[in-house]
């Protein structure tokens, strides 16, 4: 796993600690006209190295927006997201696509597969920000189309693929750099049953053999079935938190 | 290394992006390779002419630079009468003396400018030698355009009408002992030569000239009174003429550039709002807005480099080949050379390696700010709408 990484980058997450996300008094207010919608109000979590969390709740309680300032996507409006004891708010954009390209993958609703690139290059994309070497890129991208069992399509485009392979690949994208936390929104919403318990399958198996830390944002009831962490989220805060 | 594997890798995705977008893209570099060739077909048309046209002034009339009496004025006729005199004789200096005179031809008075020049000169193309083999009283050569004009021929004796250095008017007849071709016609319209010995005697006006025509050897220690103007300083004219003339046509391909220019901003604001969740991938998956920016900019200007390729591939030969073969100027040059206008039946388009690359450097410099110019919203966009692609 990422244990290799450099001690001196400042990205490094410090695998020492055991929480891996540590949300502090995070509330994230989004302009509406003249006035402002608070999304989040004053969450405050903890995410172990490891762990299978769901943020569940319906439409509108934040689960996204919790999601996206995990991801470094977006900034809260007060309070602070520690990665590994580091604050990923303030940094810059430079420094947080560098952790979000080393540490985090994503899994997207809506796959967002990269359409002029083949499977095989659509995985092997943050690899290239890597600087691997070719070789290395193709023994990771392989083994990550086998873990999600779509390395006999690697050579077709997203176009000629189906939904369910192409959130496989989506999966195979976020785990090639084998990052320390997979950030997956709404993962089998456009699935079928068959498809999403599949996902989800694979998503348990990467969990426990591989160690990556998931945490997913849901309502679907198939994916809160694998969850052995179940947040509940009602009108921008905590409204449960429960382990199975 | 890092900024150097970054841009290649840049590079590679930009080109595989544009390549991907089909018709849309192959649009976009028809145009711009047709404005791209355009301006090297104008631009290298109005250097051929250049070229040519240094060639025969230099040649014909100018040589390496002119001493010019004090007094004398080529664009004031009145400065004629007084315009000349007495000239320290220096082996790199040809004089050439100016006087006003009159011709007869069918019955007509003409006005002309009777130039004499020695016979055996020979540091202008004039063919003064048919002035020394003839055996006629007054030998005088003519250009094809005033031969031309007048109705006139080799071995035709016409009358003319001089005044001598006392401003007293003295008449006898010429004879055209050749008449010259020449794309220089501020030599030819309405100008006889004579052998300057034979002007001298005619006029009275021992050792005297109006101008002196100087070689590469000159050194400017004789007739230091008098003015001297380098070949540089004489085709001053000519050269703002020749900008004059590209400035004009630059109208013509300055609107395919802008086309050009317009498509491809077209296409960038097309890929900004259509490809927003490509965008917000790109930072999830750990580019920085700055560097999707950059990635933009590039498929933009991408266009320009392949364009200039395409277009090179076209310009080079086609153009190569007129350089051979020559533009018939046919129908443009007779009236040109009324004007004074030097220029050749045919120009030779000349396609220098500084033109090519100053095009290609201002094609692809003027897309790579047309591409970034939609593109830098990008660093404003919130990526998680991005991602969702909202628009």
């Amino acid at each position: 796993m990422s244990t290799q990484k450099n001690e001196t980058n400042e990205n490094h997450i410090d695998m020492n600690t055991n929480n891996i996300i540590e949300i502090q008094n995070v509330t994230k207010r989004f302009p509406v006209g003249e006035t402002e919608f608070t999304a989040l109000s004053n969450i405050n979590l903890k995410i172990e190295k490891g762990e299978f969390t769901g943020l569940i709740g319906p439409s509108g309680s934040g689960k996204t927006t919790l999601l996206n300032l995990i991801g470094a996507l977006d900034i809260p409006s007060e309070g602070e997201i520690l990665i590994s004891g580091k604050n990923v708010a303030v940094k810059s954009d430079a420094k947080s696509a560098l952790l979000r390209n080393e540490h985090i993958g994503f899994i997207f609703q809506s796959y967002n597969l990269l359409p002029v690139y083949s499977i095989f290059e659509n995985v092997e994309f943050p690899l290239l920000l890597q600087k691997k070497s070719k070789a290395e890129r193709k023994e990771a991208v392989m083994q990550a189309l086998e873990w999600v069992g779509l390395s006999d399509i690697a050579n077709k485009k997203p176009s000629q693929i189906s939904g369910g392979q192409a959130q496989r690949v989506a999966i195979a994208r976020s785990i090639v750099k084998k990052p320390d936390i997979v950030l997956a929104d709404e993962p089998t919403a456009n699935l079928d049953s068959t498809n999403a318990y599949k996902i989800m399958d694979i998503l348990k198996k990467l969990n426990e053999e591989l160690g990556i830390t998931f945490m997913f944002s849901s309502h679907d009831s198939k994916v809160i079935e694998y969850l052995r962490r179940v947040i509940t989220l009602e009108d921008g805060k905590v409204k449960n938190d429960e382990t199975k | 290394m890092d900024t150097l594997y970054n841009i290649g890798l840049s590079f590679r995705l930009a080109f595989r992006n544009i390549i991907s977008s089909g018709l849309r893209t192959w649009l976009t570099i028809t145009t711009l390779s047709l404005a791209f060739v355009m301006i090297l077909f104008f631009n290298s048309m109005y250097t051929g002419w250049e070229y040519q046209g240094i060639r025969d002034q230099v040649n014909w009339e100018f040589a390496q630079g002119q001493v010019i009496h004090p007094d004398y004025d080529k664009l004031d006729p009145f400065t004629i009468e007084s315009g000349h005199g007495k000239y320290e004789k220096d082996a790199h200096l040809t004089p050439v003396l100016i006087r006003q005179a009159n011709i007869y031809p069918d019955g007509r008075m003409v006005p002309i400018l009777l130039k004499g020049i020695p016979a055996d000169q020979q540091i202008v193309e004039l063919p003064t030698q048919l002035l020394k083999e003839s055996k006629a009283n007054i030998p005088a050569l003519i250009g094809l355009g005033m031969a031309q004009d007048n109705n006139l021929k080799v071995g035709d004796t016409i009358l003319m009408r001089w005044k001598d250095k006392n401003g007293t008017f003295d008449a006898q007849n010429i004879t055209i002992a050749g008449i010259f071709e020449t794309n220089v016609p501020t030599i030819d319209a309405g100008q006889i030569w004579i052998d300057l010995n034979r002007m001298n005697q005619l006029t009275g006006l021992q050792q005297e000239a109006t101008y002196l025509l100087a070689d590469a050897e000159y050194n400017q220690t004789t007739n230091a009174s008098w003015n001297y103007q380098d070949k540089e300083a004489l085709l001053k004219e000519f050269y703002e003429l020749i900008e004059l003339k590209r400035g004009g046509s630059s109208f013509l391909y300055g609107i395919l550039m802008l086309i050009a220019l317009i498509a491809i901003f077209d296409s960038q604001v097309f890929s900004v709002f259509k490809r927003q969740k490509e965008i917000g991938t790109y930072i999830a998956l750990g580019f920085t807005k700055k560097r999707v920016t950059f990635l933009f900019t590039l498929e933009g200007t991408m266009y320009a480099f392949i364009a200039t390729v395409v277009g090179s591939i076209i310009a080079i030969p086609l153009l190569s080949w007129l350089h051979e073969v020559g533009i018939p100027m046919t129908s443009n040059v007779d009236q040109s050379r009324k004007m004074g206008i030097t220029v050749g039946e045919y120009i030779y388009p000349l396609l220098t390696p500084e033109l090519f690359s100053k095009t290609v450097f201002w094609v692809v410099i003027l897309s790579a700010v047309i591409s970034y110019l939609p593109v830098r919203k990008i660093a404003k966009m919130n990526t998680v709408d991005a991602l969702k692609g909202k628009k």
